[in-house]
This record gives C-alpha cells, structure tokens and sequence, in this order.
C-alpha cells in the first residue's frame, strides 16, 4: 500500500471489561501496520476499553484521518455506536480542521474469504477436501447485527470455489447448531472455523463445550495458551475434528484493514 | 506548524523525566527507562526494550488478575522498560494509560472541554439507554465508590452529574488539576468511562427489578 505521509489510521474495535483477549487482535494488527510505516500514526479505540471512541482523536495529530471498523459485520456498532461517539456526519466529516473518513468494517470485505481458506488450511494441512467439511460459525441471534448474514455470504463464496466437498454455516444459538456438527456434516473431517473478530469465551469456551472438545470452562487463561486450538486433531463421534481459533486473529486481518482503506480511496477518492 | 505530542511529550519530560500515573520516566541519554514509581530504587527488575511489551505489563496486576481500568491504582511491580527514543516511549505509555497523552495534549491546546454524566447518559442507546434513570443521588454515590483514588482510579474528575450538580462523594482535589505534582503528567477524566455507565446500568437494574434484563 502507497505510504500515507500526513494520515492516520484509527481501528475501533469492541474491547472487554473481562479479558484482554478481546481487543488483542486489534492491538495485533494494529502494530504490525505501525511496522509497515504506512501511516504518520497508527491508532486504536474501543467500546469497552481505553483509549475510548470518545477520547482518541485527542490522541491523533494528522489533521486526516480514516477510521477502520475492527467488526465482521454491519450493524449496531458500525452504524450506530461509532458514528454517534465520533461525531461523524457520514463517509466524509469534516469538522474543527480535520477529515475523517469512515471505511466499511473489515469483515465486510471479499479478501475474508481467502482468509478463512487460509485459515481452514493452516489448522488441517494436508487433509482430504474432498472428504471434509468446512462449518464457518457464527453467535446467531444477534441484536442488530448482521453477522448471520455476513457468514452465510463467506459460506456461499467459499462454495463458489468448489475446494471443499461440503460448506457449512452453523451457530450457537440457532439453528443449525454446531452441537449438531456431527450430523450436519456428511464428511470423515470436520474442519471448524469461528467467525468472530476476537478469541474470547465464544471461542475458546462455549464452542468447544458445544462441539464436545471441552467438558466445563477450561477458564479465562486457555485463550492465551491456546490450549483448545493446540490439541487438533480430535477423534470423537466417528469423524476427525479439527477446530481452529477466530478468523479475526488470522496475520492477514491487517491487510485486510489496509484493503478497506484502499476501498475507501477507491470509492471516494484519497 | 504546531508541535506534534511526541515533540511535546519530549520537551515536557527534559532532561530530568517524570511520572505519569504509577510509572516513572527516566532519561538515560537519548533513551528512556520506565518501571512503577514503586521500582525506582529496585536492583532487580525483568527488563525489556519492546515497547509493545508495555501491553502484557499494563494488562495485569501484581496477582495476574485483568485491569479493564489502565488508571487503576494496581499496575504491576517488577519490570523495566529501556526504550530508545520518544516514539517508543510514547506507544509504552499509549499502552500504560491508553488515550491520556492525548487528553493532556488537548487540555494544553484548550480544545478541551469535559462532558457532565448527564450528557453522557442521555447520548446512550441500546441497553445503555436505561442507565437515563439513575438518580444523581445514586450517580453520585457510584462515582464514589468507582473513581476513588485509593482503589478506583487516579484519574482527575473534570465533569459533574450536571452543570447544577457537582459530584460531592470524593475530596475536592479529586476534581482539581492543580493537585497534580508538579513533576507528573495529568491523568485526566474528561467524560464518564464505558465502566461507570455500565456500572450505572446495574445500579438502575438493582433498583427496579421488575425491569427485564
């Protein structure tokens, strides 16, 4: 990407009041793209953490600045809650000497599919295809959000490429439901990827205790240890199982941070 | 052209440094040493010159526990930054106390000006929209429970419950700048955090439990 001399980038992501596993992709990719000297200055804010929405443009010196949402999907977050706690008027705001430009979330964007490919490969190498299923899952039932909506678009594109025999979405509140992975699926391998921004409870508790892989909350510490994603894979209920962390942990979320930026441009001009 | 925070953060420190919040900021030559205002004197520190390692350090407390709060007064004890020039020194700090260089920025600038808890309820929505009905008797008793100094947060208090109504549950240094020593950067509470409004949320829920969650 062309450098950006006068510019700064700012990643508003959601942050915990519980772990600090929420906001680390986010600080992640945040420094890897402080490493690539794109920007004068690389920021991030959160929701549920320091710096906040509302305390960060004190922080930033550019007088132009992008504002790249750390969310998969539309909704609530995107188009409510930044926007009214920025002060943003629309894609473009210009107040008190200063443009902001307000990209699309990252999960919005085609290049996920690659990443959740990759993703998909990375945690089952060198497994048949042909013989395995690929469950992308989402919460289901969320307030607002679109995130149902933007897994079954990453499903079907994934279909498109005709790699793995069955693409599947599943979720954890609604139908269909990972606990039922076994069924749902008609393949020897299971490859599952959460399609969440964050490893969190959803990830290393509650979809392993729905798969089967963990018995009880294996506690706040195993998503540092990773210890749920280290032991693939696993053999249970006839098939091989292989579970990977959330996709918004994969390296390659920064390019795709930087694509929506690139989009931005491409759309309103840079 | 106005000078950039780094800049700013630079001449403010001098050759002598400081301390902001629970860190101490020393000069070494061109290169910056920060530990916890407790360790100045301390032979026996872990030592790292990563200033991305300021995150796992700001993260938890002495006992390992989680810190929402990066103001709380508990910042871990027994490590060493050497950092080799201002830039890290400032992402070490953005990491320590997230967003408080830039509030003492802003309040140099003048282009600072705090929020009541009034306006920062009424602007919520979602399942913060209920938090419009504490009472400022019951605002008032929360903040001083959540923001004191000693087991809350170091942060100054500049907003009130209202312009008619001031906050009266902690000292009046609480709410002054000028209590700040001298040879410290301010950590400054400009609005109301996410943790007080959700803390308020639980206050009215307690209060009417015939409200569904």
């Amino acid at each position: 990407m062309k450098r950006k001399a006068h510019t700064a980038l700012i990643i508003a992501g959601h942050g915990s009041t519980q772990n600090p596993d929420s906001s680390a992709p986010t600080w992640d990719h945040a420094e890897e793209i402080r490493r690539r000297g794109i920007f004068q200055e690389v920021h991030c804010a959160f929701w549920k953490e320091e710096p906040g929405f509302r305390q960060i443009l004190n922080s930033v010196d550019a007088a132009e600045i992008y504002i790249v949402p750390n969310f998969i999907s539309e909704g609530y977050f995107t188009k409510t809650v930044i926007p009214r706690e920025f002060e943003l008027t629309g894609e473009i705001t210009r107040a008190g000497g200063r443009t902001i430009k307000y990209c699309e979330p990252v999960g919005s964007h085609p290049g996920m599919t690659q990443l959740l490919l990759a993703r998909a490969e990375a945690i089952a190498p060198g497994v048949p295809k042909e013989q395995t299923t690929l469950f992308i899952v989402g919460h289901g039932t969320d307030l607002n959000e679109n995130s149902a909506v933007a897994a079954k678009r990453e499903v079907e594109a994934i279909e498109k490429c005709g790699i793995y025999e069955e693409v599947k979405n599943a979720y954890m509140e609604e139908a269909p439901l990972i606990a039922e992975w076994d069924t749902l699926s008609t393949q020897p391998n299971v490859v599952v990827v959460p399609f969440f921004i964050a490893d969190g409870l959803h990830s290393y508790e509650d979809i392993p205790m729905l798969l089967g892989i963990a018995d009880k909350s294996p506690g706040a510490l195993s998503a540092a240890q990773q210890t749920v994603f280290s032991k693939n894979p696993y053999q249970m209920r006839g098939k091989t199982l292989y579970y990977a962390s959330s996709i918004g942990t994969a390296p390659g979320f920064a390019d795709t941070i930087l694509d929506q930026v690139t989009e931005f441009d491409g759309k309103f001009g840079a | 052209m106005k000078k950039d925070l780094n800049a700013a953060l630079s001449e403010w420190l001098g050759e002598e440094g400081g301390r902001i919040g629970e860190v101490a900021i020393r000069r070494l030559g061109d290169a910056w040493m920060l530990c916890h205002v407790d360790d100045v004197s301390s032979a026996v520190l872990e030592t790292s010159t990563r200033w991305e390692d300021a995150r796992a350090i700001a993260n938890y407390d002495d006992k390992g526990g989680y810190r929402p709060l990066k103001t709380a007064p508990n910042l871990a004890h027994g490590w060493l930054l050497k950092l080799g020039d201002v830039a890290a020194l400032r992402f070490a700090l953005d990491y320590l106390y997230p967003g408080m260089l830039g509030m003492w920025a802003a309040q140099m600038r003048g282009s600072f000006s705090p929020v009541n808890l009034r306006d920062t309820l009424n602007r919520q929505t979602g399942m913060y929209r209920v938090t419009q009905k504490i009472t400022d008797e019951q605002a008032d008793d929360l903040t001083g429970r959540m923001c004191n100094s000693k087991n809350g947060c170091l942060k100054s208090i500049l907003w009130k419950i209202a312009d008619d109504r001031a906050l009266t549950t902690l000292p009046p240094a609480k709410f002054d700048l000028s209590f700040t020593p001298s040879n410290s950067l301010p950590l400054i509470c400009q609005e109301a955090c996410n943790l007080l409004v959700a803390e308020a949320r639980k206050v009215v829920k307690a209060s009417d439990p015939s409200k569904p969650e």
